[in-house]
């Protein structure tokens, strides 16, 4: 008991005026803005694939970029609501990253199912994986040295999380960027090791989130 | 409903600064996490040191409180937090100290129906241990209920049972081995 109010009288010694923490979503629209700016920047640089207007003529095409984008997002919002140790008290919106994943094997299924003949597979095969995670290096850096300065009290799912946003940023940017439509080939280089990086994430989350 | 408000209140007026309010609400959120800890611990000591730190963690986490929110659900889930890190740092140092029983197979004595311990003995130390382990061990061992059925007659959660019977099992060990 002595203890305990020895501890309460240098803590409250501690206490200066704190800024509280944004707002989870102004959090989120910061990370989504960042990593905008980032793959806009990226396209720029690699530039667009040269059948993207034909491309985008392509049902589930369009589908499917539009599951990435709001993967993504969705992510972006769940990452910032996971820095927080009561998720903002928003815990259905910190575990909507399961409905969209649930989404997205979906629209993968039907693609696969509409890919009939399949289309050829390209030459390359792990390249793809390779530079999608290049370029999540950036972004899941950003995001885990933002979430840092909180307190995540769910830092495997927060880990995987990270993990899974900045790859859909990799993984839009090599959509838009290279021309292959087959869909084989981007489930198994592009997107299995974009859910296998969220796996890794859930140990990466517990070393660098913990605080 | 008033008490929760002034503690919302007492957190805003924290972080700006002001250090009587914050002694308060660190008094306040202790009386509400105090029980919390106490129904899933076993030992008074293990209480208090979670206790102190959930504090310190609310201490660091206090800018994640923006103070338009209610505050107990945030206290909470730092305290929640902060106890399963201790059992799960408990559970992984029982398994770092966990014997190996093949290692230990060729240390065993042979014989094995005379024993320096019976029944007796075994009960005399058991009523020596304090009540709650005493009581865990009799309804476990005597009476046959399992660590579930233990936890609802006692109001604790089936992990307390087990962590507190763990320990009174070493306990006992000890003052067998005496």
């Amino acid at each position: 008991m002595e203890d305990f109010e020895i501890l309460v009288a240098k803590l409250a010694n501690d206490a200066v005026t704190v800024s509280p923490a944004p707002h989870p979503y102004l959090l989120a629209l910061k990370l989504i803005t960042a990593a905008a700016i980032y793959l806009v920047l990226s396209l720029a640089i690699s530039g667009l694939r040269p059948d993207l207007a034909q491309a985008l003529q392509q049902p589930w095409f369009v589908a499917e970029i539009i599951a990435l984008l709001l993967t993504f997002i969705v992510t972006s919002f769940s990452a910032a609501l996971l820095a927080f140790p009561d998720l903002y008290q928003k815990r259905g919106l910190a575990f909507a990253p399961l409905w969209m994943f649930a989404m997205f094997l979906l629209v993968m299924l039907f693609a696969w199912h509409a890919d009939s003949p399949p289309a050829p597979l390209p030459a390359h095969s792990y390249q793809c994986t390779i530079c999608i995670t290049l370029l999540a290096m950036l972004p899941a850096m950003w995001t885990f040295y933002t979430l840092r300065k909180y307190a995540s009290t769910h830092y495997h799912w927060a880990g995987s999380i990270v993990l899974i946003s900045a790859f859909s940023v990799g993984a839009l940017w090599l959509r838009l960027h290279e021309v292959n439509d087959s869909i084989t080939h981007v489930i198994e280089w592009h997107y299995l090791p974009m859910f296998a990086a969220g796996i890794l994430g859930l140990w990466l989350g517990k070393i660098i989130l913990r605080w | 409903m008033e008490k929760n408000a002034g503690l919302e209140v007492l957190m805003r007026q924290s972080l700006e600064g002001d250090k009587r309010a914050y002694t308060e609400l660190l008094r306040e959120t202790a009386r509400l996490i105090r029980p919390f800890l106490a129904k899933r611990l076993s030992f008074e000591s293990e209480v208090e040191d979670v206790l102190q730190e959930v504090l310190i963690s609310i201490h660091k986490a206090r800018h994640t409180y923006d103070g338009n929110r209610p505050y107990k659900p945030w206290a909470f889930a730092i305290a929640k937090f902060r106890l399963q890190d201790n059992l799960r740092m408990h559970y992984a140092d029982q398994l770092r100290h966990a014997e190996d029983f093949s290692e230990q197979e060729n240390n065993l004595h042979m014989d094995v129906t005379e024993s320096a311990f019976n029944y007796e003995s075994i009960s005399r130390v058991v009523h020596q241990l304090p009540e709650k382990p005493a009581a865990i061990l009799r309804l476990m061992h005597q009476e046959g209920y399992t660590a579930k059925e233990v936890a609802e007659k006692l109001g604790m959660t089936e992990s307390a049972v087990k962590v507190a019977a763990h320990r009174a099992y070493k306990i006992l060990r000890k003052k067998l081995e005496q």
